[in-house]
């Protein structure tokens, strides 16, 4: 059960994300009755997944949030943004429901938003403002608290139509030795057989309950040859003892055709205590009901012989379901997978160096070496999951800060099939919360401004996922004011991360707001937190092996990018020397290695080099001095320069002692020691047990002040 | 041979939860995951009663009793409509449809093994 339950909790979160795009596209001003049937079928097979479960808090909100979606739906409540705007909100309460339900957050507080449901289903959506920002719930205090439990028990409530009895006078024939304490009168119309209806075993049923036949009127019998197969002619007096409950036997006419005629009645008093006309509609069975009806036994007395067994009698058969498409795997299994094919490569580079050059060469190790690298190719992909799960809390949480804001912001989003390890997609959440909160509080200005400065008064953010190569970028740009690097450089001064008469580039100034303890706002918000939330992106996406970009231009926006690696786990490697040592270079960085001639690298300054590469030049850097290394006494005609590509500075040059092989290498992260050391990306551990760290190719190019916010430089 | 019934939702969990409590009294049960699915899954299995929700894509819960009725095999199939709807006149349309029953959701398993024996021996 827990495991269906598990799968309910899924459809929900589908479910929600089908109605929140379709909320979003109506408030957009998509008013397709495919958009908005869609909407309201999400809300209601919450409902109905809810009710299976139990959670009574959650269906009784879906089951007011489908009633007013239901209106709109049938065009009775035109979809006015303030209206559209209350089902936002009313959404998002949903989206607590659910949680609440699933034990990860408190039961939400829903009674301004039922009151502003409720409010949309009295006036018919007429009394419900424009909605100027997107989450402002136009709640009425006045109106009335509707309670969680009242909203369907009118409707299950049984109808009784008083019905004349005056065919039998049962009370003066007592054939069974129990008193006949109710006695009902059934024909069924003639019709009853049409859409599979079978009044029989409603008379079956009832004698399982312990009834008995008292009478079949066959007067209504026409003879054999004028008899319509598919018509019902007879008409049952049934006696049923006094301890079966009046709710019980209604149960069982639950479903007789219109026009049917049922009549439960007390023996003792003439007058009808409970009697059914089926009137033309179908009842429900009632869930008010304290009781089941008991399993039918076999029946004392039968009209028809019959050879029916009670289903319950028959062993449980096992009906193969329709093939699936899909399965769902625990993602501790993959995990473990995942774990297992990192091991294997390990292992092959471990075989492999035992073996001598003839022997590597054989078929068998490569081949071993490519079923190797698809399985690994396969449990990544198992892993790849579209990035719209990241993106998908955005919106409310756009709604929420506009509404706290007072800011107007319209969310664009693209890019959001992009598949990404999961292990990303769940690391990635907080860095980009933090992105888009500080889009909002220093980058978006307030309306009034925005109007001033000749803009729209909305503000954009775009949200955008790509994969480039090996690589993601998600992108948060707004067109907000950008960044004001006067006072980031005041403040990163005042705050002793630079030096008062440091020079920087605008990329390096914008770079500050990174640095740990930054903070311009000028009073905290507790949007944006207290000055950490960026340092806090940096340190996040850098544990994944990535980086964060910044791009801004005054008075027209910025664009924070995470560039992250596609996967996690296994990296296709380089390994090369440096002073003496091993180190893993990216493969996907290596566009192709030099040996030197005399004169080929220039000094062009002090500090800088430049490689003549078929007549262009490219800036050269010194991978022993970036780290300190204890210097080489190589000359630079006995080293290696690897050219590598990087997304910020183009090709560049990087001087090795020597390269030693190329080999997968399955990603280890560092310790929480090492994270300060910006030009790492990793550890590895190769074929022979020793442990080589692996090379952050962009950040060791980036910049040549690569390491100016390094706290304490780096020691070898 | 226990009886066979086909049940169509479009909820995944609805559809393992009705599978579950009903192999436990006994059914044999099939299930298809919308109304045109369900109208396929009815040809090819020719159960002995049909439980169907009513909203679903593509073809709704209506749409496919209409249909399952139309085809003369199908005419005294019993089917139960198990929907959280309840409205008169929701109850009307299906039973115009074709509907034999309506069982309103979420569903108590004894009181829907109780209504399957009223409609299906």
């Amino acid at each position: 059960m827990d495991e269906i339950q598990g799968i309910f909790f899924e459809e929900c979160a589908e479910g929600l994300a089908v109605a929140e795009q379709g909320l979003s596209a109506m408030r957009a001003g998509d008013l397709s009755s495919e958009t908005i049937a869609g909407v309201f079928r999400a809300v209601h097979s919450i409902k109905g997944g809810a009710g299976a479960f139990g959670h009574a808090a959650l269906t009784a909100f879906a089951h007011r949030f489908e009633n007013v979606m239901d209106e709109v739906r049938a065009g009775r409540i035109p979809a006015t943004p303030g209206v559209t705007d209350v089902m936002l909100s009313a959404f998002d309460i949903l989206t607590d429901h659910v949680a609440a339900a699933r034990g990860t957050a408190p039961l939400p507080q829903d009674a301004a938003v039922l009151a502003a449901l409720e409010n949309v289903l009295e006036t018919k959506g007429v009394g419900v403002g424009g909605g100027a920002t997107a989450a402002s719930a136009p709640a009425t205090p006045e109106a009335p608290q509707p309670e969680a439990e009242e909203s369907d028990e009118d409707e299950f409530g049984f109808r009784p139509v008083g019905v004349a009895l005056d065919i039998f006078d049962a009370a003066e024939e007592p054939v069974e030795p129990v008193e006949p304490d109710w006695i009902i009168d059934f024909a069924p119309s003639h019709a009853a057989l049409a859409n599979g209806g079978e009044p029989l075993l409603l008379v079956r049923e009832v004698e399982a309950l312990g009834g008995t036949i008292a009478n079949v009127d066959l007067s209504a019998l026409p003879p054999l040859r004028a008899m319509e197969p598919e018509q019902s002619y007879l008409r049952w007096t049934i006696n049923v003892p006094a301890s079966v409950e009046e709710s019980t036997l209604t149960d069982c006419f639950d479903f007789v055709a219109p026009d049917s005629v049922v009549s439960i009645v007390r023996a003792e008093s003439a007058a009808p205590v409970a009697s059914v006309t089926a009137t033309a509609e179908l009842d429900p069975i009632r869930e008010d009901l304290a009781e089941a009806a008991p399993e039918p036994s076999a029946p004392t007395l039968t009209l028809v012989p019959t050879a029916s067994p009670s289903p319950s009698a028959v062993p449980p058969e096992r009906a193969p379901e329709p093939a699936a498409q899909t399965i769902r795997v625990d993602l501790i299994k993959l995990d473990l997978l995942l774990n297992l094919v990192g091991e294997l490569v390990i292992r092959n580079s471990i075989l492999a160096d035992r073996l001598t050059p003839a022997d590597q060469q054989r078929v068998e190790l490569p081949e071993l070496a490519r079923l190797t690298r698809q399985i690994q190719d396969n449990v990544m992909s198992l892993r790849a999951q579209p990035i719209r799960q990241a993106f998908s809390r955005v919106p409310r949480m756009l709604r929420d800060l506009s509404a706290e804001t007072g800011k107007q912001v319209i969310l664009e989003t693209t890019g959001e099939t992009t598949e990404v390890d999961k292990g990303v997609i769940e690391k990635i959440g907080d860095p980009l919360t933090h992105m888009i909160r500080n889009a909002i509080d220093h980058g978006v200005e307030p309306p009034a401004d925005r109007i001033a400065k000749g803009k729209d008064a909305h503000g954009t953010i775009r949200l955008s996922a790509e994969q480039k190569g090996a690589r993601i970028f998600v992108r948060v740009a707004d067109d907000g004011r950008g960044i004001d690097r006067v006072r980031v450089r005041a403040k990163a001064i005042e705050k002793g991360i630079i030096q008062a008469d440091a020079q920087l580039t605008d990329e390096e100034i914008d770079q500050l707001i990174c640095a740990p303890g930054f903070s311009t706002a000028e009073t905290i918000s507790n949007i944006s937190g207290r000055g950490v939330g960026m340092d806090v992106v940096r340190s996040n996406v850098e544990a994944l092996g990535g980086r964060v970009e910044i791009a801004s231009t005054p008075g027209e926006g910025t664009t924070f990018t995470m560039i992250l690696p596609l996967t996690l786990a296994i990296l296709d490697g380089m390994i090369v020397r440096l002073g003496g040592q091993r180190y893993v270079l990216p493969l996907a960085n290596v566009i192709e290695t030099v040996q030197p001639a005399p004169g080929q690298v220039k000094r062009t300054s002090p500090t800088n080099e430049v490689i003549d590469m078929r007549g262009q030049y490219l800036p050269v850097k010194r991978a022993t001095d970036i780290f300190d290394l204890p210097g080489s006494n190589r000359s630079l005609e006995d080293s290696l320069v690897v050219i590598v590509e990087s997304e910020s500075a183009g090709h560049v040059g990087l001087i090795v002692d020597t390269i030693d092989d190329r080999r997968e290498v399955v990603i280890k992260s560092l310790d929480q020691n090492l994270y300060p050391i910006r030009g790492l990306g990793g550890a590895t551990i190769l074929g022979d047990g020793s442990i080589a760290l692996i090379l952050d190719i962009e950040a060791l190019v980036a910049s040549n002040s690569f390491n100016r916010f390094t706290p304490k430089g780096i020691a070898a | 041979m226990s009886k066979l019934i086909l049940t169509v939702d479009d909820s995944a969990s609805m559809r393992m939860l009705l599978k579950a409590s009903l192999t436990a009294q006994g059914y044999r049960i099939e299930s298809a995951n919308d109304g045109e699915h369900g109208l396929e899954r009815m040809r090819e299995v020719q159960p002995d009663l049909l439980i169907t929700d009513i909203n679903m894509p593509k073809m709704d819960g209506f749409e496919l009793m209409e249909a399952v009725r139309a085809e003369p095999a199908f005419r005294g199939t019993p089917i139960l409509v198990l929907s959280t709807e309840f409205s008169d006149e929701k109850k009307m349309r299906a039973r115009q449809a074709g509907a034999t029953g309506w069982i309103t959701k979420p569903f108590d398993p004894a009181k829907l093994g109780a209504a399957i024996r009223r409609v299906c021996s």
